[in-house]
């Protein structure tokens, strides 16, 4: 845990094949916070090797695992190295470093255990059309039957406080993790900050059928979603 | 009749196959008996496809009793397959607790 008065802040970055950025992120990632965890999930490139040479804690995953996957690896690391907040930021660079000690803060003044990142509150965010008229809208209708009411219903920039990472264990290993998250947030009835983010989009992200890595793509997490319903 | 005689033959074959297996020790015991009771099932069913007929359309099917046991065939088929799916699920899961407790071990 950090000193009387400072909080530590670890921020996990599950990366899967992102050696194009993954030094950049990294690098501008690295001044705002105590530590940065990069979790390789099982990459073929050279994603593991160039974060090392960053100086930064590199945990590998034999396999592709998926993102839910990397996340919680990340914040079992996190708990163990005494995190008083976890950030979990995406590797590819499509949200901005300078914006961590925002999300952060919320949690630092104890206004919040947890603190979502919104692209839907005001900053400029190049999002794709159809995730901004049909495929958002329609997951916020989803959200708010389960009583979830935030303006970004998929957010992957969010912080939380150590108490919150006792309790939220991240079952579902694709990207069905971030439903599953918000579901938890609401059951644990943990205090939820959202703040407005800004995000570049270089591509679509993840379409219906197919996404980077396992788990990914819209069908399958709600695939994971239902088969998950009827393991549990 | 030749294709009762045919399916017969057939079950016969699955039958023997079921016992080399077993003598192989290729599968269980509980396996074993599952295969060998699903066999014989299968072969007094179509001994008695008469009587299946006639039972069926007792019961207001108008297809015959082949075809039920068609129908039925497919629905416990399905059955298993999503046993299967749950399964594989659940494997999954344990592999990913594995691949976890190696990246936490030999962090770097």
């Amino acid at each position: 845990m950090g000193t009387l008065g400072h909080k530590k802040v670890i921020v996990i970055i599950p990366a899967y094949n992102e050696e194009e950025k993954i030094a950049t992120v990294i690098k501008e990632v690295k001044p705002n916070v105590d530590e940065v965890v990069l979790v390789d999930d099982g990459s073929d490139d050279r994603t593991a090797e160039l974060a090392q040479k960053q100086e930064v804690i590199v945990l590998r995953h034999l396999f592709n695992r998926g993102q839910g996957a990397a996340l919680e690896t990340g914040n079992q690391y996190a708990l163990k190295q005494g995190a008083d907040i976890i950030v979990h930021f995406d590797a590819d660079g499509q949200f901005l470093a300078g914006e961590i000690k925002n999300i952060i803060k919320p949690i630092e003044n104890g206004e919040a255990e947890v603190v979502l990142g919104s692209r839907f509150m005001g900053k400029k965010s190049n999002i794709p059309w159809l995730k901004k008229n049909i495929i958002f809208p329609l997951a916020r209708k989803v959200n708010r039957l389960m009583g979830i009411n935030l303006t970004d219903p998929q957010s992957g920039f969010r912080a939380f406080s150590r108490r919150v990472n006792e309790q939220l264990r991240i079952g579902q290993d694709g990207s069905a993790h971030c439903s599953e998250i918000l579901n938890k947030i609401f059951y644990y009835k943990f205090t939820v900050k959202e703040i407005s983010i800004t995000v570049i989009y270089k591509d679509f992200g993840q379409s219906f059928f197919r996404g980077k890595g396992r788990g990914m793509g819209g069908i399958r997490i709600v695939k994971d979603l239902i088969l998950a319903k009827l393991i549990n | 009749m030749l294709q009762r005689i045919l399916a017969l033959i057939i079950i016969v074959f699955f039958i023997s196959r079921v016992f080399w297996q077993k003598r192989k020790k290729q599968i269980q015991v509980n396996e074993f008996v599952f295969w060998l009771v699903f066999w014989a099932l299968a072969g007094i069913l179509v001994l008695f496809l008469k009587q299946i007929d006639k039972f069926v359309s007792y019961l207001g099917f108008s297809a015959s009793g082949i075809d039920i046991l068609l129908y039925l065939g497919i629905a416990i088929l399905f059955y298993f397959i999503f046993r299967l799916r749950l399964k594989l699920a659940k494997i999954e899961k344990d592999i990913t607790v594995i691949v976890r407790n190696i990246a936490l071990k030999d962090e770097k």
